[in-house]
Parts: C-alpha cells; sequence; structure tokens
C-alpha cells in the first residue's frame, strides 16, 4: 500500500493534507483527536473516496480506474466508524448479504454453501454464532460492533481497513480482538483507527494524526521513547509555562509532562505521553 | 482375575488417527451453518421457485428501504391497476392515472439506494460489486415487479383501454432519467425533480393542444423512450459517482 502527497477536501476544511504511507504485511494504528482526518484517510484507502490530491495505490492498482478500484475490493475488508447495520434482520443475514457482494465462494463448486459456511465460521470466531438468528436491534453496541467486524473479515482480505473498531467493545472482547487482529496480521495489512492509546500499543507502527496531517510514524515503542525524560510526577499543581500538560493521579499527586524542573521525580515514559507530547509540541 | 488393560486416557478421545482435528472442526460448522443459520424470508424463497438465483434474490430484498420499495410499488400499482382497467372511465379520468403510474418506479428506485435506504451502504461500496450494477439490478426488480402486477391487476379484471397502458413507456423513461440525475444528486433529490420535471411536461403539453392525454401519444410515447436512451448512457457514463461515497450517495 503506498500513499503519495494524499489530500482532500471535506467543504471548506481539508480533511487530509499531504499525507505519505507505505505499508506490507503489518498491524498500524492510526491515532488522534477527533477530526483529525483518520476516518477521512481510511475512507481513501478503502476506495470509497478519492483523494483530491496526490494517489493511493494499493498493490500497485490505482482506484482511480474502475477496474483497477474493483480489484482493489476483492482483497479488502472495511469497518467503517458508523457499521450502519440493518436493525431488523438477522445477524447471519447481514453478513450473509454482504458475503454475496463481495463474491465469497463465488468461485466453488456449491457456491451457497461455501458463503453459509464462511459467514458461520466467522460469526463463530467473533463468538457470535448461537445469535446468528437473533435480529441485530437486539443485540448490544459491543456485539453490533463484533458483527462488523465479522463482515470485514469476509473472503479473507489481505488488506484490512478498522475504523474504531474497538468501539463499544467492553474488555473481553476488546482481547477477542487483538487476538483476531494478531492471527490477521501475519497475512494481512491492517490499519486501524482509535483515539485510545492503550490500544495502539498493541500495533506494529503508530501514525499520530491531527489536523490532517501525520505528525508521527513509528512503533509504540518510539513514541513512548519521545516522552523520556519528559514525563514525571510531582505533588504539588504544576503553575508555570514549562509543563504542556499534566493530570491528577489516584494518591493525590500530578503526573506532568513537559519540561521538568531540576529535581524532579521522572516515571517511564508510555504511549499516551508520547502521543500527548505530539499533540502539544 | 488380572490383565494388561490399560486404563483409559484423561479426557475427552481425541480424532481417531490420521483424521485431520482441523477437518472434523470445518465439517461440524458447516453443518451448523445448514442447520442452525436462519432460512432465507419468504419473500426470498419465493424468488427462487421463479428461477432467480439466491444470491440475487439476496441482494432484491436485503434491507428493509428494499422491501419498503417493494411494496410501496406493489400496493401503489395494484390501485393504479385497478382504477385504470375500469373502461368506463373518460380520457379526463385517465390522466391522474397516466401522470401517477409513471413516478412508482421512480420513487421505487429512489428508495432502493444509497445512504438512506441501505444502512450498510458504506460497507457495501467497498465491496467489489460494482455501484452501477447493483442499482440497475435494484431498478429493474423495482420497474419488473410494477409492470407485472399490473399486468395481473389488468387480466384480472377484464378489459382495459390500451391507453391504461400509456404510462410504461413514461415509466420507463423517468426511471432512466432519475438514473442518471442521481450521479449528480442524492437519489431523493433526483426523484423530486425527475416527478415536478414530469408533471410540468404533462401539464404544458395537456394546455397546449387542449387535450388531457396529449404526453401519451405516439410522439410522447417515442420522446419517453429516447430519453430512456439519453437517461441510461448518462448513468452508465457517469457510473463511478455510484462506487464512491459521495453527496450523491
Amino acid at each position: 500500500m503506498l500513499v503519495f502527497g494524499a489530500g482532500r477536501r471535506l467543504g471548506t476544511t481539508e480533511a487530509i493534507v499531504d499525507v505519505d504511507l507505505s505499508a506490507q504485511g503489518e498491524l498500524i494504528t492510526v491515532l488522534g483527536p477527533n477530526g483529525a482526518g483518520k476516518s477521512t484517510l481510511l475512507r481513501c484507502l478503502a476506495t470509497v473516496w478519492l483523494p483530491d490530491s496526490g494517489s493511493v495505490l494499493i498493490d500497485g492498482l490505482d482506484p482511480r480506474h474502475e477496474s483497477d478500484r474493483l480489484e482493489i475490493r476483492r482483497r479488502l475488508g472495511y469497518l467503517p466508524q458508523d457499521s450502519g447495520l440493518a436493525e431488523s434482520a438477522t445477524v447471519f443475514d447481514v453478513v450473509d448479504y454482504l458475503a454475496v457482494m463481495k463474491s465469497v465462494g463465488r468461485n466453488t463448486r456449491h457456491p451457497e454453501r461455501w458463503r453459509r459456511l464462511e459467514v458461520m465460521e466467522l460469526l463463530d470466531l467473533v463468538g457470535l454464532a448461537e445469535q446468528a438468528a437473533e435480529k441485530v436491534g437486539s443485540l448490544s453496541r459491543g456485539m453490533r460492533q463484533r458483527v462488523a467486524l465479522a463482515q470485514a473479515l469476509l473472503g479473507r482480505p489481505t488488506l484490512l481497513l478498522l475504523d474504531e473498531p474497538a468501539s463499544g467493545l467492553d474488555p473481553e472482547e476488546r482481547a477477542r480482538l487483538r487476538s483476531i487482529l494478531g492471527e490477521r496480521r501475519r497475512r494481512a495489512t491492517i490499519v486501524t483507527s482509535t483515539h485510545l492509546t492503550d490500544e495502539a500499543e498493541y500495533s506494529d507502527r503508530i501514525l499520530v494524526m491531527a489536523a490532517g496531517r501525520i505528525r508521527f510514524d513509528g512503533s509504540p515503542a518510539r513514541l513512548a521513547a519521545l516522552a523520556g525524560g519528559k514525563s514525571w510526577i510531582q505533588s504539588t499543581r504544576p503553575v508555570d509555562g514549562s509543563t504542556r500538560t499534566f493530570w491528577e493521579t489516584s494518591d493525590g499527586r500530578y503526573r506532568c509532562l513537559g519540561t521538568p524542573p531540576s529535581g524532579a521525580e521522572t516515571v517511564e515514559p508510555t504511549v499516551e505521553d508520547g502521543y500527548l507530547l505530539v499533540l502539544n509540541p | 482375575m488380572s490383565g494388561n488393560l490399560r486404563p483409559p486416557p484423561a479426557g475427552p478421545p481425541g480424532p481417531p488417527p490420521g483424521i485431520d482435528p482441523q477437518r472434523i472442526e470445518r465439517n461440524w460448522m458447516a453443518i451448523s451453518a445448514e442447520l442452525f443459520a436462519p432460512q432465507p424470508s419468504r419473500i426470498e424463497r419465493w424468488l427462487r421457485r421463479l428461477s432467480v438465483p439466491p444470491s440475487a434474490t439476496r441482494l432484491m430484498v436485503a434491507t428493509p428501504a428494499l422491501r419498503r420499495a417493494w411494496f410501496l410499488a406493489l400496493g401503489l400499482v395494484v390501485l393504479i391497476g385497478l382504477a385504470g382497467a375500469d373502461s368506463s372511465r373518460t380520457r379526463e379520468d385517465l390522466f391522474a392515472l397516466l401522470v401517477l403510474a409513471p413516478l412508482v418506479p421512480v420513487l421505487g428506485v429512489s428508495m432502493a439506494y444509497g445512504t438512506t435506504a441501505d444502512p450498510a451502504h458504506e460497507i457495501s461500496l467497498a465491496t467489489p460489486l460494482s455501484g452501477f450494477r447493483l442499482v440497475m439490478i435494484r431498478s429493474a426488480v423495482v420497474v419488473a415487479c410494477s409492470v407485472f402486477v399490473l399486468a395481473v391487476a389488468s387480466l384480472l379484471t377484464g378489459a382495459v383501454s390500451p391507453l391504461a397502458f400509456g404510462w410504461l413507456l413514461p415509466a420507463l423513461g423517468l426511471t432512466a432519467g432519475s438514473l442518471a440525475l442521481m450521479t449528480f444528486t442524492t437519489p431523493r433529490r433526483a426523484a423530486a425533480v425527475t416527478a415536478a420535471g414530469w408533471v410540468l411536461a404533462v401539464v404544458i403539453a395537456r394546455n397546449g393542444s387542449g387535450d388531457p392525454l396529449a404526453a401519451f401519444t405516439a410522439a410522447g410515447q417515442i420522446s419517453m423512450v429516447v430519453i430512456s436512451g439519453i437517461g441510461l448512457l448518462t448513468a452508465y457514463q457517469r457510473r463511478d459517482r455510484f462506487d464512491l461515497l459521495t453527496a450523491s450517495t
């Protein structure tokens, strides 16, 4: 996957600006605040939007050409931020409908049986096989998100794009998601987006986006290392301008980021520390 | 009495030697898929009996909006068909029917595609099924359904004036025109513009000639064939717009 100088405007706002990215066979997490351009980038990669400037190439295919675009989509699994599943349809029917659109089982001797098998396997993978006949409208938010994840995995995609996949998931479901992504990263390039730094820690690479631009591109360890020596604890509320950001901890002390005062008690930096420093340079 | 039998192994027995456990699991999943996955809906089963391929039936009736579009089209056309089948009606009476009937498939098509019609529209855009192909399948279903039901209703109610079928070509023309407009704006706006343009054209033709059915003469029907061709050609040439998430979806 290659992205060269991609830009996309939404009305008068530049949603992404001059984005460069290359990736192959890794799990990338796009991290950023709301409105940073994460979803726009994923939509451009999913070929549902074309960039206004620059280009996106996936396996050498250019989505501006119809035949290339459809070929890319054969290799793609996409979970948009708002997956919008039909509430009155059953879990099975929703995934099966999208399996038809993805031509799952098309070149097999028994296409329908093959398709139904793959749908059930994926529902089993996300822990919803027993809910196959239930209406989507009766499911919790986390369960709906798992239905949406199941459809994204249809057809064994080699490029998996997941916009806020952990949204609405409880800790146990998030662990299941990490396990699924961990297993899939061996045979696919995976790009996910989130604004939760703890979700990003499990990826091979983190992109930090703000105001449509990529501000950081590297491993979680490298992002954390940006805050090395710039993260400290103190017992009084910081008042000087050298502290970029701070928050009160459970023991009543203050965790601070920025330029520490002399003699400060520095602490091991986290991915979140690095992320906050990238956003507040 | 003593023997040399070994005690049974703890836990459940594994698969017989030489059998791949993954294969057993997959076979079990295949059986589960057939046994426990919900069966197709009544409409899907009905369509399959008419030899429509299973994958096509799923695309036709999958979303509630599609089913609503179907039923709306069916209901309206049945009403129009029954009313039009009354041979004692005058040309003036037929005017309202002939103006409204072609708008039924236009309305149905506008309800069968796009973000407001299909909750999973963004996901479906990212699949290898061409958006143009999908919208054409759904449009064909709505139009075919409308024509079929009108024909059946007409046969059931006895003699029908040929004029009562005067809506058929306008329906095709307006549907094609609406599809072309959908590449510029949202499906609902496209339908609204098409409907407004159609009513205006019919009223102008009526007032200009004094004949309430002036728009449904041979010249009017031929112009609808031309509009069908231009509409479909425009929609085809701009088919990229059905493949992308834009304001027009």
